[in-house]
C-alpha cells in the first residue's frame, strides 16, 4: 500500500506543481477565485474527514480486539462521515453552478469605459460577469478585490476554477473508491472474517488509503479555499 | 516424501497492536486543533505570508497524520524509505518544474 501511495503522492504532486506555477503567475486571479468559494462548507468538510480518520483507527482497534459490534459501528461511522462529506461537496458544486462560476466560452456585452474614460460596449465572458457579481455580493474586501480587477483579469480567474474543479474532482473520485473499500470491509466484518488479533491488518492497510485521502484534503483546504479573503459575516451554505 | 508444511500467510500477521483509544483521541484532538488554526489563518488577512503560514500548518498536520494515524512511527526501514522517497521525488518534481517556469523570459499571456 505504501508503494501505491507513492504513486498517488506523485499524481497529486503533478497537479499541485502546475497549480503552483500558475499561482505564481496570477496571484491576483487566484486570490479572487478563492474569495468567491464557500469557506463554510470546506471547513465543515475538513472536520468531517478528520473525524473519519479517527473513527477508522477505532475500527482497527475493534478488529484487533475481536469486538465485532464495535468494528461494524466504527466502519459505519466512517462511511457515514465520508458520505456526508460528499453530500456537502455536491451542495457546494451546485452552489458554484448556480452562481455561474463554471469556466465556459460564453460571451456577453457589458457597459464599460475605455482608456480615455469614454463609455463603450465590451464583449466579455459570462464567467467574468458572474464572478464580479459574486464578489460584489460578498461586499467589503471581496468587493474591493473585484473593483481593482480588469475584465481580462476576471476572465483569467477561470484558470483557478479549472484547478479547483479538477483537484476537488480527483479528490472526490478517490473518496468514492475509499467508500467502496469501506463497504467491502463492512461486508467482510458482517461475515465474521476478522478474528481477534488476526486479519485486522486488512483494515489497517485500507485505512492507509483513507488517511491519504484526508492528507490530500489537508493541503487542498488552504490552497484552494483559504487563498482568498473571507469574512465571518458572509458565511452561508 | 516429506510432510508438506503450510507457510503462514505473512500478510495477515502484524505483531504490533494498534494504537490505543487514548492515543488515537489525542492525535485527533491535535489534528482538529491544527484545523482550527488553519481556518483562523484563512479568515485573517496576513498578506503574502498567508500562504506560507497555511502551508506550514498543513505540513504539521500531514506529519501528525502520517506518523500517528498511518502508524509510520512503527514502520520498518522499507516503509520509511518509501515515505521519504515519495517526498524526495515530489521535491524534485517541484524543483525542476518551478525552476524552469520561473526562469523563463516571458509569461504565458
Amino acid at each position: 500500500m505504501w508503494l501505491f501511495l507513492v504513486t498517488e503522492v506523485l499524481f497529486f504532486g503533478g497537479v499541485l506543481c502546475a497549480y503552483t506555477a500558475y499561482r505564481i503567475w496570477y496571484p491576483k486571479e487566484f486570490e479572487a477565485g478563492s474569495t468567491a468559494l464557500n469557506p463554510l462548507i470546506a471547513t465543515i468538510n475538513t472536520f468531517l474527514l478528520l473525524s473519519s480518520s479517527f473513527t477508522i483507527t477505532l475500527a482497527i482497534r475493534s478488529a484487533y480486539k475481536g469486538e465485532h459490534a464495535g468494528l461494524r459501528l466504527w466502519l459505519v461511522a466512517t462511511i457515514v462521515l465520508g458520505t456526508v462529506f460528499l453530500c456537502f461537496k455536491a451542495r457546494e458544486y451546485y452552489g458554484d453552478y448556480e452562481e455561474g462560476l463554471v469556466p465556459s466560452q460564453q460571451k456577453t456585452l457589458v457597459d464599460t469605459v475605455d482608456e480615455s474614460g469614454k463609455p463603450i460596449l465590451k464583449e466579455v465572458s459570462v464567467f467574468a460577469v458572474n464572478l464580479k457579481h459574486v464578489l460584489e455580493e460578498k461586499e467589503g474586501k471581496a468587493k474591493a478585490i473585484s473593483d481593482k480587477m480588469t475584465w481580462n483579469e476576471r476572465e483569467r480567474v477561470q484558470i483557478f476554477f479549472m484547478f479547483y474543479y479538477s483537484m476537488t474532482g480527483l479528490h472526490v473520485l478517490h473518496m468514492i473508491v475509499g467508500l467502496g473499500l469501506l463497504v467491502w470491509q463492512l461486508i467482510l466484518a458482517q461475515m465474521g472474517f476478522f478474528r481477534p488479533t488476526e486479519r485486522y491488518i486488512y483494515i489497517e492497510v485500507m485505512s492507509l488509503y483513507w488517511h491519504f485521502v484526508d492528507l490530500v484534503w489537508i493541503f487542498l483546504f488552504p490552497l484552494l479555499y483559504m487563498a482568498g479573503i473571507h469574512s465571518v459575516e458572509h458565511l452561508h451554505f | 516424501m516429506s510432510d508438506h508444511v503450510q507457510k503462514p500467510i505473512i500478510f495477515e500477521e502484524d505483531h504490533l497492536p494498534p494504537a490505543t483509544i487514548g492515543g488515537s483521541t489525542l492525535t485527533f484532538l491535535i489534528l482538529a486543533g491544527l484545523a482550527c488554526m488553519a481556518t483562523l489563518i484563512g479568515f485573517t488577512d496576513l498578506g503574502p505570508a498567508k500562504v506560507w503560514v497555511s502551508l506550514a500548518v498543513a505540513c504539521v498536520q500531514g506529519i501528525v497524520l502520517t506518523v500517528f494515524f498511518m502508524d509510520l512511527r512503527h514502520g520498518d526501514k522499507l516503509t520509511w524509505l518509501t515515505a521519504v522517497a515519495a517526498l524526495f521525488w515530489t521535491f524534485l518534481l517541484f524543483l525542476f518544474t518551478i525552476t524552469d517556469y520561473l526562469t523563463r523570459q516571458f509569461f504565458a499571456f
